[in-house]
């Protein structure tokens, strides 16, 4: 299976050059290769989209979707989870989407730990709506609803997902493809919730491309993603502001096993689709007489 | 025979433990029995009362005038003894102050038994049943059902040391078959799990807790996922996220809750995932008095959800409707792809109601989910009656929801022509339901009388027993209120000399509807927001007093 079967002829109306394109097609080979090495099937992968210009994604890729609400991805990914345990599920957000509208549900997802993968696409603002700041625009970014600069200081949201208890956390870069390619394999093989937060600079309201290109660096084999202290300690690095000392680790921060949310039910062995009931009705209602 | 008997004290001393084990027993020996549940929100203290009544004849309420009130502290004398009966008395520990008090010296046998102070109402209960002449042995082999293995031995020395105490006053005998006793929380939770529901999800909110709990502690049993998550909003997401991957599935809340939920009712519209809301009403607004019962949601339910979408809602009037009506509301989401919205209250969701037998839907317990998707499936087909073949994912083809404008593979668009479209197939539904609906009696007529008492929901009780004494009224009662079942209610109306609306709530919701619907407005009505359900004498006095 090549990755292209994983495209759609429906236009594409991202901007010329827009980022989006290469998480676009980092998610299509990757889901190629775990395919052609069948540690998934191509029928059971089902994604979920916020709203805003990363949730057009649902357009662009021929696999069971559901394009949801602003904010809501998380809930839909966790309901599809639980109701077939046997779908590759993957979420795909914003940062406006997942941070504010969507981060209690972000916040439990990692306590959760549902088998599923969260993408966030983090341009550090609203796109779709123009140019307004989100939780994690930098402190004194100037947007449309904020011509005074933002007063405070942006949400980190690696750090959030690790103390949370997400067992797979990892930042990519929409512009290094093949890496961030890397990163969404092992996320989606990973058993747990996966989350990897992608810095995907917008061209139009926020291009911070160069900003990325100059502090980027991958986390080294040294760094050991299953000590809890070392991978806090590593998301700390980098408070998404754009400081001139600053440096941007991208790579896995944090992966460790944990029981999933769905080993740790009885009842969610089957898909319930597929469960077949006797009811007896009076049986059921013999405890009331 | 009829007895009402109102017992109170403290929350946490069991008032609702004892009133429902009295009830039970006199199930047992044949008896209706209505049990009406008042407490406050609180945990411990304050004070609860539970109102049971029981006759030889049907009853579908409670009364505000009592024959024996059984205290368990001061505050239940203090508060009620005002409506106890002339001949009526008061029983309870002899520290109590009242001239009507039964009493038992309680604390001395207690020690003996070196029982904990919440014994006592198994000595009380003791002491009563002996009164009513209700043969002891009976009684101790109920409680043992009742409270299977909890303390057992001593509930059942306790009772007999009360019986012992008791003079025997009456002969309650057996007087028919045993009566099935059951919550309106109770008949929802059974109807959703004899239309196989998969998945129920919640956040915890009075007066729709009940059917977590009970759900819950079903979940192993039955084979179903019980959840509890983080807010509504996840909570009816999520429900959709299980909908879409082939799940029966079901949430329950309140108003508050339900306020947050109704986003994503646009978003099940809209994606034509079947999915079944229970909201059980409470006084409002916001907080508003949220243990007590109300009949405010009903235009806030009809109308939920932003942009325009067809939606089924239906309101059971008691626990055996409750049963029913969930397992419409199921077949009919399921068969439309369309969300239905069971809407009950406080009133019907905690009051126990008893029947001989318990009916179940014939309504066949499909999953209506293609077994076989063709290659070319379309998530969004266009068909005659608007409904397109359902398909979850796992099957071959690509299956997709979608929140956003779209064609019939669920791509998005945003042009004129296909907006249209999906709208009307949406609306195409409507017609199709309300066929449907017309065979599942959407509203139901009691009496014969040429004047009318319209109402809908937990009201049906209290008017029902107004009924013998209302002898010019008919009672419409409108079980459907989306799609609504505008013909035969304007029918009825037309028919009658003087048509009188009941409802609990201070605008007269139902009224509004009917006049949107039918054009027909209602002037005569009587409306309670005092966060308290009807009894019949004050709907009986009302509509003598209007005349």
């Amino acid at each position: 299976m090549k990755s292209q079967y994983f495209g759609t002829k429906e236009e594409n109306t991202w901007c010329p050059g827009c980022p989006n394109f290469g998480i676009l097609q980092a998610f299509k080979n990757a889901l190629a290769d775990l395919v052609n090495e069948k540690k998934i099937k191509a029928k059971n992968i089902v994604i979920a989209s916020g709203i805003g210009c990363h949730a057009k994604i649902f357009d662009y890729l021929n696999v069971n979707g559901f394009y949801g609400l602003h904010g809501r991805v998380l809930p839909l990914c966790f309901g599809m989870k639980v109701s077939n345990p046997e779908l590759t599920v993957i979420g795909f957000g914003g940062d406006g989407d997942t941070y504010a509208e969507g981060i209690s549900h972000f916040v439990h997802n990692c306590r959760y730990n549902a088998d599923i993968t969260m993408l966030v696409h983090n341009n550090k603002v609203f796109a779709l709506t123009t140019g307004q700041a989100t939780p994690t625009s930098e402190k004194g970014f100037v947007g449309r609803s904020t011509p005074l600069g933002v007063k405070d200081k942006p949400l980190n949201p690696i750090a959030s997902a690790i103390v949370n208890g997400a067992t797979f956390v990892a930042r990519g870069s929409a512009l290094n493809t093949n890496h961030l390619k890397e990163l969404i394999r092992e996320a989606i093989k990973h058993k747990g919730f996966s989350f990897i937060d992608i810095l995907q600079p917008c061209l139009t309201f926020n291009n911070f491309s160069p900003y990325l290109q100059k502090h980027i660096y991958k986390l080294d084999k040294n760094h050991k993603v299953t000590d809890f202290r070392q991978a806090f300690r590593k998301s700390m690095e980098w408070d998404y502001s754009f400081k001139e000392k600053d440096k941007i680790p991208i790579g896995i921060f944090y992966k460790i096993k944990k029981p999933t949310f769905g080993e740790q039910w009885p009842q969610l062995k089957k898909s319930w689709y597929k469960v077949k009931r006797k009811i007896n009705f009076k049986k059921t209602v013999e405890e009331f007489k | 025979m009829e007895k009402t008997i109102l017992i109170g004290g403290k929350a946490g001393q069991g008032t609702a433990v004892t009133s429902h084990f009295i009830g039970k027993v006199f199930c047992a020996l044949g008896y209706y029995v209505f049990n009406y549940r008042d407490y406050p929100s609180l945990i411990r203290g304050g004070h609860n009362f539970n109102v049971l009544r029981i006759s030889d004849k049907p009853v579908y309420s409670h009364k505000d005038k009592y024959d024996i009130i059984l205290a368990f502290d001061q505050k239940t004398i203090n508060l009620h003894q005002k409506n106890l009966k002339r001949e009526g008395f008061i029983l309870g520990d002899k520290t109590l102050k009242t001239k009507r008090l039964q009493k038992i010296d309680i604390q001395p046998i207690l020690s003996k038994l070196k029982a904990p102070k919440i014994i006592e109402n198994d000595i009380l209960i003791g002491w009563l049943f002996k009164y009513f002449g209700v043969d002891k042995n009976f009684l101790l082999k109920e409680a043992e059902k009742v409270f299977k293995g909890k303390k057992t031995g001593l509930i059942k020395k306790a009772i007999e040391k009360g019986y012992s105490l008791a003079p025997k006053k009456e002969r309650l005998k057996r007087v028919g078959s045993k009566k099935y006793f059951i919550s309106g929380s109770q008949g929802i939770g059974i109807g959703a799990l004899n239309s196989g529901i998969d998945i129920y999800i919640a956040y915890p909110m009075t007066p729709a807790t009940p059917v977590l709990h009970f759900l819950a502690g079903k979940q192993l049993k039955d084979n179903i996922l019980v959840l509890q998550l983080e807010n509504e909003i996840s909570v009816i997401n999520s429900a959709l996220g299980a909908s879409f991957a082939g799940a029966k599935t079901m949430v329950g809340t309140s108003g508050g809750g339900f306020a947050l939920m109704t986003e994503a009712m646009s978003l099940a519209s809209i994606s034509e995932l079947p999915l079944v809301v229970y909201l059980a009403q409470r006084t409002g607004p916001a907080t508003g008095v949220p243990t007590y019962t109300a009949q405010s949601d009903l235009k806030f339910a009809v109308n939920a959800g932003h942009g325009e979408f067809p939606r089924i809602v239906v309101a059971p009037g008691d626990s055996q409707e409750a049963i029913l009506r969930t397992q419409e509301a199921f077949y009919l989401s399921l068969k439309y792809r369309t969300l239905a919205i069971i809407i009950g209250d406080k009133h019907v969701a905690e009051s126990d109601y008893s029947f001989d037998t318990l009916k179940v839907s014939p309504l066949t317990n499909q999953k209506f989910i293609l077994k076989n998707p063709p290659k070319n499936y379309k998530s969004y087909k266009i068909t005659k009656n608007g409904v397109s073949p359902r398909a979850v994912p796992g099957q071959e083809p690509v299956i997709r929801a979608t929140s956003y404008g779209h064609n019939e593979y669920g791509n998005t668009i945003e042009d004129a022509k296909w907006t249209i479209k999906m709208n009307d197939k949406r609306f195409k539904k409507v017609r199709y339901l309300e066929k449907e609906i017309s065979k599942l009696n959407p509203v139901s007529i009691y009496g014969k009388g040429k004047n009318l008492i319209i109402a809908w929901g937990s009201t049906k009780g209290a008017i029902l027993d107004s009924l013998p004494e209302l002898k010019s009224f008919r009672f419409l009662q409108v079980s459907y209120i989306s799609p609504f079942p505008k013909k035969v209610i304007e029918n009825e109306i037309k028919k009658s000399k003087r048509v009188v609306l009941v409802e609990n709530n201070a605008t007269g919701l139902l009224g509004d509807i009917i006049a949107e619907k039918t054009g027909f407005i209602i002037k005569e009505k009587i409306l309670k927001y005092d966060a308290r359900p009807f009894v019949s004498d004050y709907i009986i006095n009302k509509v003598k007093k209007k005349k």
